[in-house]
């Protein structure tokens, strides 16, 4: 699969939204599979869906956010500060949320049907990979600095999805 | 919370209070059909907002069943709406009808539906249901403002939403 010239560049915030949507939308399946043997299946399904919509406008925001920026950094203008501003803004957004989708699915790997438990541990697994990527981003704005309390929140967000992702995957032991 | 048919009679016995309490419990979904639904902004909006509720308060007495008082608001407020679109234009109301209307109203009466439900949940549950799904705070978030660990907050939610739909079942 490759781009035309005329596609636009929608980088790895992006695919990091998408990442973290689609482990999603795997955790509220392997929820549904589980009703009948958990009482809290139903309510986890039902967050895992609200994260992956939320994620999936947060992807699709991203892409708009990164165009802009790499448009008003090949001509510098007075909205360059509010253009990369923004385009750390979104994948922050999207760090936050990929470690939700990893709580939700550490929460989910721990209760659910054995038979689909892989299935929950490998969406905390990507949700966790997602809020790493996202978080680099933010990093690598040029508005970030290291004392930064964006950067704080995103590294923050991925601590917590790493650390829901060993439980979900520790779950299959 | 007073159910409606318990409302309906204190109003018409002229208890203010109890018309108060019918006021702001359908004034959202009132206000959400004339603009969601038929698409009204500002002074029509607001217009029809009046016009719909001293309706209500002239012709309450005419309920024939009043645990029925929320479909019954709706088609008052439906016809408050067409009746403003067509002032003016000439054209019977019902040609001015919105593609897609009955399936607006039909999502508004869910999620009022939903709404009066999560009114029946405890203190804790509204706040962290109305925090994850309506204002899409974080677990982190949530976790920090109220004093829980953001790791249990996936378990909470599920729990409460368990106790919604118990709610949504028994009414």
């Amino acid at each position: 699969m490759s781009n035309s010239p005329s596609d636009p560049v929608r980088g790895a915030g992006y695919a990091a939204g998408r990442t973290a949507a689609a482990a999603a939308r795997l955790v509220a399946d392997v929820a549904r599979a589980s009703t009948d043997s958990w009482a809290g299946a139903a309510g986890a399904a039902a967050q895992a869906g609200a994260l992956a919509d939320r994620l999936e406008t947060l992807a699709e925001v991203d892409a708009d956010a990164f165009a802009a920026a790499l448009v008003a950094l090949g001509d510098p203008s007075p909205e360059l500060q509010s253009q990369m501003e923004r385009a750390a803004a979104v994948p922050l957004e999207i760090a936050e949320a990929a470690a939700d989708v990893a709580s939700a699915a550490a929460l989910v790997a721990e209760r659910c049907d054995g038979l689909v438990r892989a299935d929950a541990a490998g969406a905390a697994a990507l949700a966790a990979g997602a809020a790493s990527a996202a978080a680099h981003l933010v990093r690598a704005n040029l508005t970030v600095t290291p004392d930064d309390p964006r950067l704080a929140r995103a590294l923050r967000a991925v601590d917590d999805a790493r650390y829901s992702a060993s439980r979900a995957l520790d779950s299959e032991t | 919370m007073v159910p409606d048919e318990h409302l309906v009679e204190r109003c018409l016995a002229q208890d203010d209070d109890a018309w108060n309490e019918l006021v702001a419990r359908y004034s959202r979904y009132v206000l959400a059909i004339c603009t969601q639904g038929y698409r009204l902004q500002g002074a029509d909006a607001e217009d029809a907002f009046q016009d719909v509720f001293l309706r209500v308060y002239d012709r309450l007495g005419s309920l024939r069943d009043p645990a029925a008082l929320r479909p019954w608001i709706g088609q008052l407020t439906r016809r408050v709406c067409l009746d403003r679109l067509a002032a003016g234009k000439r054209e019977e109301p019902t040609d001015l009808e919105p593609e897609g209307i009955d399936a607006t109203i039909e999502e508004l009466d869910d999620a009022f539906a939903v709404r009066e439900a999560l009114n029946e949940l405890p203190d804790e549950c509204q706040e962290v249901l109305d925090r994850f799904f309506c204002r899409d705070e974080s677990y982190r978030m949530i976790g920090e403002e109220l004093g829980i660990p953001s790791g249990t907050i996936a378990s909470r939610i599920s729990r409460c939403l368990a106790r919604l739909r118990e709610r949504f079942a028994d009414g």
